[in-house]
């Protein structure tokens, strides 16, 4: 939290056009997709997971709401959710082998990373992209609600809202943080703890075909390679917004913040005319030290 | 050697035993002299990241910032042998400096830092800090010696291959008869019975890293003096394949578990892969998503196998107390 005022401040002394409020509209829209993956992971890595695979799956997704509109001529909102559900229905290949076969969550996404990513790339023949969608559907991405408030918005606050809800106000949040503490004392306390994970998996997956569907509608392009690399964005801002990589602890408002501190970095730095790479060995500084600095006073308070 | 890996190792090898089988019988061009001496070569890189992999992930620790010091270091080297200095340089050099990345990762990870986090940032970092440096330009103009480490192609070739077997077969050798190779496999299985023993995880913990920063150093020159250029986007992907091949091996990321030799037939099969599709007239677009399945596949295989035997969960942390 605090680094974000620190980065507020900053950039609004040195960024041009930085402290207004069309600027901070943009960077909520910008950050639209890396937001939803990043609340669709917090579940998942609280519960002492993880899913390498939620970018290749937004290449999926993408791929599927393409193929779906342009070659088989649904409409395009119904491609999307066909999409959609095309990708909760891939999610559910990650829930049953790290739910049901109790395999490791890192090796099993980095399995489906590669097979969503190359089935995307090996349906399009590494090509094809799908272009010229309706103005309809790219209003979710580019259009702007009152002509100010970006049209993604309202969907990502009910994201956040939902997930907030889910994560802290529910029984299944509760047991899910149990979960990631400890697996077998879960088991013990007559949790369900193959089906919830399989929920958060799925869950997961579900809201990165949705990441997938604003993607194409932003870019106003459908392609194999959508959400590269968003994955990694995506866990390093659950971890600064203060998640512990091996469950047990987290909040949905801590990924919020996380979301936000990367991506008022990436806008900060690009409207005060320094390098975007700027943006990446920052990220990664601020992630070790962040950590660093936690684990040093977790030391003090309980040596 | 348990059972387990016993098992893994022949699997492994009777599904790459299968692979070839059906190219012979479907496109016996594959095995073209030129054609198997090429997959050697193309492999020799990731068989050599693979093998200091094997090692970090015994440990029970991950390191996914391989393919960004893959490219910084293939980008210095050749830059290196641009500004004159002499290839018997450059290589050493090289090495040192992979040996220097490998235990920035270390020494933040003996912190107690988790090393997915660790490695992710430093990948990123790196990767970043590399390309605001070469703003996307690829190293040409490189020097006579920088190509095939001024042996000419052949010679060139069967260094480059012999090298890496050489450092196999030394790793191989190591990890069942040296007690720094115990010392990994005692870390990565429980680190406080391990420093019982006498082991200091902490310290093996901190070498693996480094051995794999050297590894991935040196199977970068050996890639970039294939080349008569240095892309800047070298290594891309690199630790994926990598850890996808360790674990395919055998080698689990729980630690404590697997083998060198899995490592060397998780990166044969999934080496032949690309190439075998190629042959089979299949399209190479496919390649990634065979590759992601052989790797479901084999873990999930052994999940079965192992039945509704949920596996110890232990925290990943380096706990030495």
């Amino acid at each position: 939290m605090g680094f974000l005022l620190v980065e507020v401040a900053v950039f609004s002394a040195i960024a041009t056009r930085f402290a207004t409020l069309v600027n901070a509209l943009e960077v909520l829209r910008i950050s639209a997709e890396l937001g939803l993956l990043a609340l669709a992971l917090t579940p998942v890595i609280v519960s002492g997971g993880i899913d390498l695979s939620v970018g290749s799956l937004m290449g999926l997704s993408a791929v599927v709401t393409g193929m779906l509109w342009r070659d088989a001529g649904l409409p395009i909102f119904w491609s999307a959710a066909a999409a959609i559900a095309v990708a909760g229905a891939a999610g559910g290949v990650n829930a049953v082998l790290i739910a049901r076969l109790q395999l490791s969550p890192l090796i099993v996404t980095l399995g489906t990373y590669s097979l969503f990513r190359g089935l995307a790339k090996g349906l399009t023949a590494g090509v094809e992209t799908y272009t010229h969608l309706p103005d309809s559907f790219l209003f979710l991405g580019q259009g702007y609600l009152w002509g100010v408030v970006p049209a993604q918005l309202p969907l990502i606050a009910a994201a956040a809202a939902g997930y907030w809800l889910l994560l802290h106000r529910t029984t299944v949040g509760r047991a899910l943080h149990a979960i990631g503490f400890s697996p077998e004392g879960a088991r013990y306390a007559g949790i369900p703890v193959a089906r919830r994970l399989a929920l958060v998996y799925v869950l997961c997956s579900l809201t990165s075909g949705l990441a997938a569907v604003l993607y194409v509608a932003r870019l106003g392009q459908a392609k194999a390679d959508a959400g590269t690399s968003y994955e990694l964005m995506a866990i390093a801002a659950v971890v600064l917004g203060g998640t512990s990589i091996f469950g047990g602890r987290g909040t949905v408002h801590g990924t919020v913040l996380g979301v936000l501190a990367i991506a008022v970095l990436q806008n900060g730095l690009r409207l005060s005319d320094l390098p975007v790479e700027l943006a990446g060995i920052l990220a990664g500084v601020l992630l070790v030290s962040t950590l660093g600095v936690r684990r040093f006073l977790s030391r003090r308070s309980h040596p | 050697m348990r059972s387990e890996t016993r098992q893994r190792e022949v699997a492994v090898a009777t599904a790459y035993g299968l692979l070839l089988v059906v190219l012979a019988a479907a496109a016996p061009g594959f095995f073209a002299p030129g054609n198997l001496r090429d997959l050697l070569l193309d492999n020799a890189a990731v068989l050599l990241a693979a093998v200091g992999m094997t090692f970090v992930i015994l440990a029970r620790q991950i390191d996914i910032s391989i393919g960004s010091q893959f490219a910084v270091v293939a980008v210095v080297a050749g830059s290196l042998s641009k500004t004159g200095v002499p290839m018997g340089l450059v290589v050493p050099l090289s090495l040192l400096l992979g040996a220097a990345l490998g235990a920035l990762n270390g020494a933040l990870v003996v912190l107690d830092l988790p090393s997915i986090v660790v490695t992710l940032a430093t990948m990123t970092a790196l990767r970043e800090a590399l390309r605001w440096q070469t703003q996307g330009e690829d190293v040409l103009g490189l020097p006579d010696d920088f190509q095939w480490l001024g042996l000419g192609q052949d010679a060139g070739r069967w260094v480059i291959i012999g090298l890496a077997l050489a450092v196999f077969l030394a790793a191989w050798w190591a990890s069942g008869n040296l007690g720094a190779g115990r010392a990994v496999y005692a870390t990565g299985s429980d680190a406080a019975a391990a420093r019982l023993l006498g082991v200091r995880p902490k310290r093996v913990v901190f070498s693996v890293f480094v051995l794999l920063g050297m590894l991935t150093a040196l199977a970068a020159v050996l890639s970039a003096v294939r080349f008569p250029q240095v892309q800047t986007n070298a290594g891309l992907g690199l630790e994926l394949k990598v850890i996808a091949a360790t674990v395919v091996g055998g080698t689990a990321v729980s630690g404590g578990r697997g083998s060198l030799l899995g490592t060397l037939l998780g990166v044969g099969l999934l080496g032949t892969l690309g190439p075998a599709l190629t042959f089979l007239k299949v399209s190479a677009f496919w390649e990634q998503a065979f590759q992601g399945a052989i790797l479901l596949g084999a873990v999930a295989l052994e999940g079965l196998r192992r039945g509704a035997q949920p596996p110890i969960v232990r925290s990943r942390r380096l706990r030495t107390a």
